[in-house]
């Protein structure tokens, strides 16, 4: 179904990111914001999905917010980075999904929900630093991964589906001994992210140990969060709640916190 | 969502948060039709991987498991629920519940008819007496050992000192269906019967299935009636019917169990005159080898069944062989290839370390896939659904039976593009090659040997 040799070209079609993100990147990683605006706004795109990614009504601003720089000066460093990050991913999406019922605009909704809701989950934790922050952009692209893997695979997915409670991960990791967050992680290398951002996106997987207490204490947050958003009618729809294992376990020790957080009856 | 089957059980498994409209999502209206279609013995949804619900995410799987019970005769409800869950539930539905709750999907097999599952000393415990009394009733129906603990002081010190197979306490019993379920032990098909036998039995009973069953080699029909209170003039000729059927087959059709308290004792007279058996125990069969050989669960060479391939089936060859191609590369990531295929009695050279697998199937076209694998390579083949290197030789067979399914739905998708529409049976296992050439001794079919990553293989499809 699928190989090693199909995830090994997969990789291999991961492109640089652009020259214009990199350069934004590196203002905003010290602290110059009106640099990476002016950067920022020599890429058409990029000012574009900024725009469309902060007037959505998750973020709740009153007026359409028009410039970069004024973007950037409302989302601070780590949320501009952060933004940039997503918008990386964003590249990477398909242009028509086949496996999943998305769009790039529900797939937007997506990342502005998960980062929104990751900023409010480290206030509550009391946890500022800008790498975890952009950590959440990454998650996504286990969703982009699976698409662009299985989506000439449905059929045969479909039947094994029936005879046994399989997840894409599962038959990725058995079949090419390598899983969607391995992936995850080879993407976040192409792109120089830092590794904190791996190593956290490795936690949310839910089936890996992990050492290090504030990695493992983010990761379940972030496995938590997920599970929450594709639990959302639209991505249940979109054929998400699923994708991957739910590792109740792993999460039950958070629950009640994040119940409270986000308000759960 | 579709719900997955395996062992006759039905399962849902929803993940995360439950509410109105994310279950609204989980399950469409297509979805609701397709299980009203299952047949088997018990829908379930499982709670494993559900963190939080409210009533109305439960209510739509509710409304469905209703539907489900209502129109397929089968046990509906919850499994995986622990102790917090279990309390919600009984606090959302209290008197309205006619669904079970089940503490786990092994506590819930035990109400199934798998015979498997079967003969297992379970303590069990419940607040309320008159569920002890009806978990205690379906146990021992089911050929368990049910000890009942009558207070929680009781249950804590059984369950310390004592050793069980199954202990069960959060656990529900609600209605519980009419549906004629059936279960594969051996070469023996076992239905189970209950309550009042009347002209419905004609609806519930799945004719297709029982004879495709007959066609593919079953020859032991054993109806488990222990539950039958009484049946009237029309079971009686339905079953009078059924058992002259068999005879042409040389099968053999017994009931188990049955009592004649409210039922006339001239009908089990007419029954035996058709040439149906009685026995009181599953056992006095079951565990009986001589007579199990001569009732014919042991061999399947009837006169009937040495139908020869038609023009129609070899036809359709390149499919069938495609089919199993195909499934056997999408388990395992490897090309598979067909080597040599000829029209003979299935032959395998060296009977050793292999085990096998077949498939019928029935509608426009009929017949049977066998697949014979060494036991390492069908291993191998399994590796995706079995997860890890495993040796239990009864869990690489029902790895193998999966397999099958799935080269049978594969099959059934190949055909129906060429608009041939068939229906495929339950898997069925062989854990050597006697067992497997019982059944098709002196039949004819076309015989494949396929390879993957040099691992050979045998494809045989016959009628």
């Amino acid at each position: 179904m699928i190989t090693k040799e199909k995830i090994d070209q997969y990789i291999e079609q991961i492109p640089p990111s652009p020259k214009a993100l990199q350069e934004t990147l590196h203002f905003l990683n010290i602290g110059e914001l009106t640099k990476a605006a002016k950067v920022a706004e020599t890429d058409p795109a990029l000012r574009s999905y900024l725009k469309a990614i902060v007037n959505k009504p998750i973020y709740g601003f009153r007026n359409e917010v028009k410039e970069i720089s004024q973007i950037f000066g409302i989302l601070g460093v780590s949320g501009s980075q952060q933004a940039v990050y997503n918008y990386m991913i964003h590249l990477l999406s398909p242009s028509k999904w086949k496996l999943f019922e998305l769009n790039k605009s529900s797939f937007d909704d997506l990342q502005a929900k998960l980062s929104t809701q990751w900023q409010r989950i480290l206030e509550h934790l009391s946890i500022e630093d800008k790498d975890i922050e952009s950590s959440i952009t990454l998650l996504p692209a286990s969703i982009i991964v699976t698409e662009a893997l299985f989506n000439d695979k449905i059929e045969d997915v479909t039947l094994l589906r029936k005879a046994k409670e399989l997840d894409y991960n599962t038959i990725l990791l058995r079949l090419c001994k390598m899983d969607l967050f391995d992936i995850c992680a080879v993407i976040a290398k192409t792109w120089d992210m830092p590794d904190i951002i791996s190593q956290i996106i490795y936690a949310a997987s839910g089936t890996r140990p992990v050492a290090d207490k504030q990695i493992d204490l983010l990761g379940k947050w972030m496995h938590m969060l997920l599970f929450y958003e594709l639990s959302q009618a639209t991505f249940v729809q979109a054929g998400l709640n699923d994708f991957i294992e739910f590792e109740i376990q792993y999460v039950t020790e958070i629950y009640d916190d994040f119940a409270t957080l986000m308000d759960i009856q | 969502m579709r719900a997955i089957v395996k062992d006759s059980i039905g399962v849902f498994s929803p993940q995360g948060f439950l509410d109105a409209s994310s279950a609204q999502s989980l399950l469409t209206v297509e979805d609701i039709e397709a299980t009203e279609h299952l047949k088997v013995d018990m829908v379930l949804v499982s709670l494993k991987k559900v963190i939080f619900f409210n009533r109305n995410g439960l209510d739509t799987f509710v409304k469905m498991l209703n539907k489900v019970r209502h129109s397929a005769q089968c046990i509906v409800g919850f499994c995986d629920v622990d102790h917090k869950k279990y309390e919600a539930i009984n606090k959302f539905y209290g008197e309205e519940m006619n669904f079970s709750i089940f503490k786990s999907r092994e506590v819930a097999s035990l109400f199934a008819s798998s015979f498997k599952n079967q003969q297992k000393n379970v303590l069990l415990y419940s607040d309320d007496k008159s569920q002890r009394s009806a978990i205690a009733i379906e146990l021992h129906d089911n050929g368990h050992n049910p000890i009942v603990a009558t207070s929680k002081t009781d249950f804590e010190e059984k369950r310390a000192n004592g050793n069980y197979d199954v202990v069960i306490f959060d656990t529900y019993l609600g209605q519980i269906g009419q549906h004629v379920a059936t279960r594969v032990t051996g070469n023996a098909i076992i239905y189970t019967v209950s309550s009042f036998l009347d002209n419905e039995i004609g609806n519930s009973f799945n004719i297709a299935y029982h004879n495709n069953s007959l066609n593919v080699g079953f020859r032991l029909f054993i109806f488990d009636a222990y539950k039958v209170v009484s049946m009237n003039i029309h079971a009686l000729n339905f079953f009078a019917k059924l058992a002259s059927s068999a005879a042409e087959y040389n099968a053999t059709i017994c009931f188990v169990g049955m009592s004649f308290e409210k039922t006339p004792q001239q009908f089990k007279e007419t029954l035996e005159d058709a040439g149906i058996l009685f026995f009181e125990q599953m056992d006095d069969i079951l565990g009986n080898k001589e007579l199990l050989h001569d009732l014919g669960a042991s061999t399947a060479g009837a006169a009937k069944n040495k139908r020869t391939l038609n023009k129609v089936l070899v036809t359709e060859l390149p499919r069938f062989i495609d089919a199993t191609v195909l499934t056997i590369e999408m388990m395992t990531s490897a090309k598979a290839q067909k080597e040599a295929a000829q029209i003979e009695q299935i032959c395998i050279k060296n009977k050793e370390e292999k085990i096998a697998s077949s498939i019928g199937f029935y509608g426009d076209i009929d017949g049977m896939v066998i697949l014979v694998f060494p036991t390492a390579i069908a291993q191998k083949a399994c590796e995706l659904l079995i997860g890890e290197k495993a040796t239990d030789i009864e869990l690489i067979l029902d790895s193998l039976a999966e397999l099958v399914n799935i080269l049978g739905g594969k099959v059934k998708s190949l055909l129906a593009d060429e608009n041939v529409n068939v229906n495929i049976t339950l898997p069925r296992t062989y854990a050597t090659i006697d067992d497997l050439l019982e059944v098709t001794t002196n039949r004819k079919g076309v015989q494949v040997d396929l390879k993957f990553d040099d691992d050979k293989f045998l494809f045989f499809l016959t009628r």
